[in-house]
């Protein structure tokens, strides 16, 4: 489809602010990229604390993930800060790499939440199998509403590429370098599996990292993998799973299983796509111990530690040689 | 934080981590000239174009499944994850019952949400309880060309489909699936106001009947002919202006009556007239989102999901049309459904229009929901007998 030109709604829009939640945990460096291209000023809320914790609930249905009514919470804490907040919506980036549809719902959503509360929103749409719609396209024509050329918006968008692929591309590195080292370290490594928003979010998956190192093991975290290998590699699993980001994780537990001594799964209450993969994760994916957490806002870490701690006596038992037979 | 914590000790690599292995083509121990035995899941009366489905375009066995028991949804909660989608569940329990009534294929669509991942996720369940069986998953087609479905219902089912035939039955099945949801229309708009409160029931069982029993296009018409014919002329007293709830809400639980505990039969048992815009007739057959969208961009920008711009724009409807109450179905979690809800919050705000949410489980219980029916019921026809004034105001300025 050609590009129309777009009405520059957003030309006005000096300082665009982003939430500390979901996407942008995968998006982010993209994202800030873009708008500082375009010569805007970006706010992204602080990290999570218990009041962003409370003002999410209180702006969310109850039956939420426990990480979208975080998002709420974080943008809460935007109003007033910024002239628009960022809610880009992502379907999908083709067939078999979706997103929750959450991710989708997002712009929607959160207009209907803040309604009455006079929010101005800048949201774009990512949907290459039902409006042909790449992030590319989305993008750049995003950029025309801030009144940006076609030529600056492409220049823009090249621009944040190639920021988050230096960005991805750091983080593979690393994960490779992790895994390998794993493989031929004498102490204990864990694969840590969880969605980058809650594995990186210091009030959910964040604390679960510090206390793994706290207790001498290794940690690979699975959401660094190299995307697309990681995305190829998931078809060993599953021929039908949906979601892209899903599929990378499943894809990166398969690629370092080996090269650890264990795997810790961690999700969201109650996170859709978890629930229908991580027991199927803990029933065919075989050779490691595995500890799944279920993480919700209502209990403190004291349950928590004691769950890691006790995991991490049995992968070091089995270690010395505890089970023969493992 | 934690909720819930699960260690699992699979030590021996004994399976190979895909969910299901190379799926077995038809084996030899197949009788050519058998019929393959077929089913699908229970879906409130869409067995009946399930079962022309089987029979006329694979031309093969339907398995009819008895109506589901407290133990089917038991079977499937005990294989399923806790807090998977109520649908799963159903369906797991209905595909273990199907395979004990001798089923060898079992059915599952595709969907842009967990419904895309159910089959294979089911299939790989089943599979490890150690039944044999195939699956006609359309989910592994998703997305590709109509050529592909006939290959996979070929290699699945019966490899003598004739493409010629099966097309034309296929057009069949959808118009029978169009006749049995207006037919569902006009029962919903009538059946609560029947002289004689049982006959609605018995015209819709014997509507049923006969359009089960069909075996071509002209049976199919000529039954929805006289069934509708007979509804519309059943002896009824309907009031000038009745009390009118809209149904809304996800594809599975609001459509499916076992899902739900009937919600639709109870609204009807305390005379109101119901409308549902759900249903596979206007989701798949008619479905033109951008449009529907467009009748609702007050609400929506883009679409949020599965369902979610049916359930808006039906919500929006019901609204200017007066309706005096929403009623929201879904099942527990459903991601999209719940993203509705703060939209169908403005809407209930913006038209002066109370909603209902129900979300069911495996646990909710009948008489749990009855009263909030009731309640909400007393509610909605108070409110109808004296407006209020700032429901007058509302009438004033939304519409």
């Amino acid at each position: 489809m050609l590009p129309f030109r777009q009405t520059p709604d957003l030309a006005d829009v000096q300082s665009v602010g982003i939430p500390r939640a979901l996407l942008y945990y995968r998006y982010g460096v993209l994202w800030e990229a873009f708008f500082k291209a375009l010569g805007r000023n970006v706010v992204v809320s602080s990290p999570t604390d218990r009041a962003v914790l409370a003002a999410g609930e209180a702006l969310s249905v109850d039956e939420c993930c426990l990480a979208s009514k975080l998002y709420f919470g974080h943008a809460a804490q935007l109003i007033g800060q910024c002239d628009a907040l960022f809610v880009p919506g992502y379907a999908n980036e083709g067939r078999l790499a979706s997103y929750c549809t959450k991710f989708q719902a997002l712009p929607d959503l959160v207009a209907s939440t803040f309604a009455d509360r006079g929010v101005r929103t800048a949201s774009l749409f990512v949907d290459r199998i039902g409006e042909k719609t790449s992030a590319r396209r989305a993008f750049q024509d995003f950029a025309q509403r801030f009144g940006a050329r076609p030529k600056e918006a492409a220049e823009a968008w090249q621009h944040a590429a190639r920021a988050q692929t230096e960005h991805e591309t750091a983080l593979a590195r690393k994960f490779a370098v992790d895994r390998a080292r794993a493989q031929s370290a004498k102490g204990l490594a864990v694969l840590f599996v969880a969605h980058a928003y809650v594995g990186r979010d210091p009030y959910l998956g964040g604390d679960i990292v510090r206390m793994l190192e706290s207790l001498g093991a290794q940690v690979v975290m699975a959401d660094e993998a190299d995307r697309h290998r990681a995305w190829k590699r998931s078809f060993d699993f599953s021929d039908t799973l949906p979601w892209a980001p899903t599929r990378e994780l499943v894809g990166a537990l398969l690629e370092a299983l080996d090269a650890v001594d264990g795997v810790v799964l961690a999700s969201a209450f109650p996170c859709g796509p978890d629930s229908m993969t991580n027991d199927a994760i803990a029933r065919c994916v075989q050779g490691k111990p595995m500890l799944s957490l279920t993480l919700d806002a209502q209990s403190g870490t004291a349950g928590l530690e004691t769950r890691i701690e006790s995991f991490v006596d049995i992968l070091a038992y089995r270690k010395k040689g505890g089970y023969l037979h493992g | 934080m934690v909720d819930y914590a699960q260690v699992s000790m699979k030590l021996e690599k004994l399976r190979p981590p895909k969910l299901v292995g190379k799926r077995p083509a038809r084996g030899s121990r197949d009788d050519r000239h058998a019929q393959t035995k077929v089913a699908f899941f229970r879906y409130g009366y869409y067995d009946i174009a399930f079962k022309y489905f089987v029979e006329q375009v694979l031309d093969a066995e339907f398995v009819t499944l008895p109506p589901a028991t407290r133990r089917t949804l038991e079977l499937g909660s005990r294989h399923s994850n806790d807090f998977v989608c109520a649908p799963f569940k159903h369906i797991l329990g209905d595909y273990l019952e199907a395979l004990e009534l001798g089923a060898d294929v079992l059915v599952q669509f595709t969907g842009p949400c967990r419904l895309g991942y159910y089959g294979e996720v089911q299939e790989s369940i089943l599979r490890d309880l150690g039944y044999d069986f195939r699956m006609l998953n359309f989910a592994v087609v998703g997305g590709k060309p109509a050529t592909e479905y006939i290959k996979l219902c070929k290699r699945t089912v019966n490899p003598r489909v004739s493409l010629k035939r099966g097309v034309g039955e296929l057009v069949t099945t959808f118009r029978l699936i169009e006749c049995l949801d207006s037919y569902h229309d006009a029962y919903l708009a009538h059946a609560g106001f029947a002289v004689d409160p049982e006959e609605p029931r018995r015209l819709q069982r014997a509507f049923y009947r006969t359009m089960r029993a069909a075996t071509c296009r002209a049976d199919v018409e000529a039954a929805f002919a006289a069934g509708l014919d007979a509804l519309e002329s059943m002896p009824a007293r309907k009031p000038v202006d009745p009390v009118r709830v809209g149904i809304v809400g996800e594809y599975f639980t609001a459509v499916d009556p076992h899902s739900n505990l009937g919600v639709e039969e109870k609204l009807l048992g305390m005379g109101v007239e119901v409308a549902r815009m759900l249903n596979i007739t206007n989701r798949n057959l008619r479905y033109h989102e951008k449009n529907l969208r467009a009748s609702a961009s007050r609400y929506l920008r883009y679409d949020m999901g599965p369902t979610s711009t049916l359930t808006i724009a039906a919500a929006k409807k019901y609204a200017e049309e007066g309706f005096d109450g929403i009623i929201h179905l879904k099942s527990s979690g459903c991601t999209p459904e719940i993203d509705c809800m703060p939209v169908l919050q403005r809407i209930s705000r913006d038209y002066g229009i109370p909603v209902l949410y129900l979300s069911f489980d495996s646990q909710t219980s009948d008489t749990g929901l009855d009263t909030r029916l009731e309640a909400f019921y007393d509610m909605i026809s108070l409110r109808k007998a004296a407006p209020t004034a700032s429901q007058l105001a509302t009438k004033g300025t939304s519409r």
